[in-house]
């Protein structure tokens, strides 16, 4: 028996790469549902604290893609890589952030017991655990509810408190399916200015969203279109190489570049 | 394997359970109520069954004899009619059989003409019918023993003589009274039943709680959020077991003590047995259900599995009787249970 190297047999940490380094490589990704080609031949880069926004019409793909980067369903072909693991890995499991399209909660237990929850699964817990709750709590302006149960909720409330479950741990990349469904414009911008808050310290942010007004909040953005990655770039370089004055101009002219290369 | 995942889950699973009223209800009172019922109705249909009997005419010493040979009261009612009434009386439903014997039915037996004893059945219920055609043959294959006996000794003491004074004396033998492997004289219906029940709650009920809370998990989405996260799909199968255990060990404890002490069902042998019975088939249970909840799409489908659990269990108790051939059967229907999603 030879004797094993110091400290091989630990698992490596995961490291959140510095700012600008890839967090998610995408390589050729392809998905095929039956005869529907949900994500076809797709690759991207999504850097470490940026929003990238993945911008497209309902049955686009995006959450297509996004199950595929939180490891629910695997790639047809192609691969995933985020912070160096390839998907779908526990360990990447551990520092992600999911938030559903729609608001997936207990709704038999008050928003607290949810949150409580959430952070035994990804082992958050103790002291620790009851002042993030609070924290997180005031921060989507829920604490005077905390516990009442999810089922009285309206469904803003419960999109943010979805919202909050999906932060509570700390993730270092959060995977949010249209967050703002059916938000009011107030907390819509509340929402926007916590991610850009949530860059700054170092959180990389996917976010699907169909409201294009948004795209201008995002650092880069990723157009997509029947499965198709349209193009990827930041909002400005998008408006500047379409030449169209806002983003729904924009979108319509990739959208008809598609159509021609067909 | 994260146990402090598997706690968190099962504990989820504790406090959805005790916030939801009605479903504690179904739990814990239905199945107590369910007893109940069935004590009550088991215990009161009277076992002692009617019997008819049309008396050969004008023979007392036959009758004495027939009375003689009959079960005591405790065992029979016996009811004498006229053969008109035959018909009637088994309609109304007054009695269970009829035995009718012939007018000339001494004359006939010691002239060797052979005479026919009719028997009627009422036969709705099979089980009393052959009970008491049990009963008819052997009451009458004693007469007949009896009757011969009579006959020798009438041959011997030769013809014109007056029949010789009967009979009807105690058995030349006796038989002593059963001794029972299992259970005894006062063991009713119910005591064979009651394990019955304790094993098809804890199995139904688990079962329908299970596989209603994973439908939930799925269309409400919050099973995505939990596969998302760092939860592998053992700590989610064992999370379900752990939680739905603690209320099936406490329903079936429950149901327990009720049928031993307030319904007083008899017991013998070792009670953790039967817990550990319990928690074998709760953990089946629990994966039966989140099987089948893989294939319904709402909470009325699940129902729908109702009827095929149910035959599942009771096919599985029928198979297990029948020859090899069919165990192959058993053993399929144990692997369609086993299988985790």
């Amino acid at each position: 028996m030879t004797e094993a190297i110091p400290g091989a047999h630990k698992q490596k940490e995961l490291q959140r790469p510095a700012n600008g380094k890839p967090m998610v490589v995408v390589n050729q990704l392809v998905k095929q549902f039956g005869k529907l080609r949900a994500v076809d031949n797709l690759t991207m880069n999504i850097y470490a604290g940026e929003t990238f926004g993945l911008i497209g019409p309902n049955g686009s793909g995006k959450t297509t893609l996004i199950r595929m980067l939180v490891g629910l369903i695997l790639p047809t072909s192609g691969a995933i890589y985020i912070m160096n693991e390839r998907m779908p890995s526990h360990k990447v499991a551990a520092q992600m952030g999911y938030m559903t399209q729609l608001s997936a909660l207990y709704l038999d237990l008050t928003a607290m017991e949810n949150m409580q929850f959430f952070c035994n699964v990804y082992g958050l817990r103790g002291k620790e655990q009851k002042q993030r709750i609070i924290e997180m709590l005031e921060r989507v302006d829920l604490a005077d509810r905390a516990n009442d149960v999810v089922g009285k909720f309206s469904g803003g409330m419960r999109q943010r408190l979805s919202l909050a479950c999906a932060l509570v741990h700390h993730p270092s990349i959060a995977l949010l399916d249209e967050p703002t469904v059916g938000v009011d414009p107030e907390l819509r911008r509340a929402f926007w200015d916590y991610f850009a808050q949530l860059n700054k310290e170092g959180v990389t942010i996917i976010v699907s969203t169909h409201h294009l007004d948004e795209a201008s909040r995002c650092a880069r953005l990723g157009l997509m279109r029947n499965g198709v990655l349209l193009a990827q770039d930041s909002p400005q370089e998008v408006l500047r190489k379409s030449g169209q004055g806002n983003m729904e101009e924009a979108f319509l002219f990739y959208a008809s570049c598609q159509e021609v290369q067909k | 394997m994260n146990f402090a995942r598997i706690t968190a889950l099962a504990g989820r699973i504790i406090r959805q359970l005790f916030r939801d009223r009605r479903t504690l209800v179904l739990i814990f009172i239905v199945p107590v109520v369910i007893m109940t019922l069935l004590y009550l109705v088991l215990t009161n249909t009277s076992s002692v069954r009617t019997l008819a009997i049309i008396p050969p005419s004008g023979s007392d010493r036959i009758n004495i004899l027939i009375t003689d040979l009959l079960p005591g009261k405790d065992k029979l009612n016996v009811i004498y009619i006229n053969a008109n009434q035959v018909n009637d009386t088994l309609k109304n439903g007054n009695v269970d059989a009829a035995v009718i014997f012939p007018p000339d039915f001494a004359q006939e037996v010691f002239t060797g003409q052979n005479p026919s004893v009719q028997v009627v059945l009422e036969g709705s219920d099979p089980n009393v019918a052959n009970a008491m055609h049990d009963l008819i043959v052997s009451f009458t294959h004693q007469l007949g023993v009896a009757l011969s006996a009579l006959k020798a000794q009438q041959a011997q003491a030769g013809q014109g003589q007056a029949l010789p004074p009967v009979l009807g004396g105690p058995l030349p033998f006796t038989v002593s009274d059963p001794q029972y492997l299992h259970g005894g004289v006062q063991y009713t219906f119910n005591d064979s039943i009651a394990p019955v029940f304790i094993a098809i709650f804890s199995f139904f009920f688990v079962f329908l709680l299970t596989s209603i809370a994973f439908l939930r998990e799925r269309s409400q989405g919050t099973i995505e959020r939990v596969m998302a996260s760092p939860m592998t799909r053992s700590e989610l199968v064992i999370g379900y077991i752990l939680g739905f255990l603690l209320f099936a060990l406490v329903q079936s404890l429950m149901i327990l003590l009720f049928v031993i002490y307030a319904l007083r069902v008899h017991y013998s042998g070792n009670l953790s047995l039967v817990f550990l019975v319990t928690v074998l088939l709760t953990i089946g249970s629990i994966n039966l259900g989140i099987l089948l909840s893989a294939f319904a799409q709402n909470e009325f489908q699940i129902v729908q599995f109702i009827p095929l659990v149910f035959t599942d269990l009771f096919v599985r108790r029928l198979l297990a009787d029948r020859p090899a051939t069919c165990h192959i059967a058993t053993h399929l229907l144990h692997f369609a249970s086993d299988i985790r999603k």
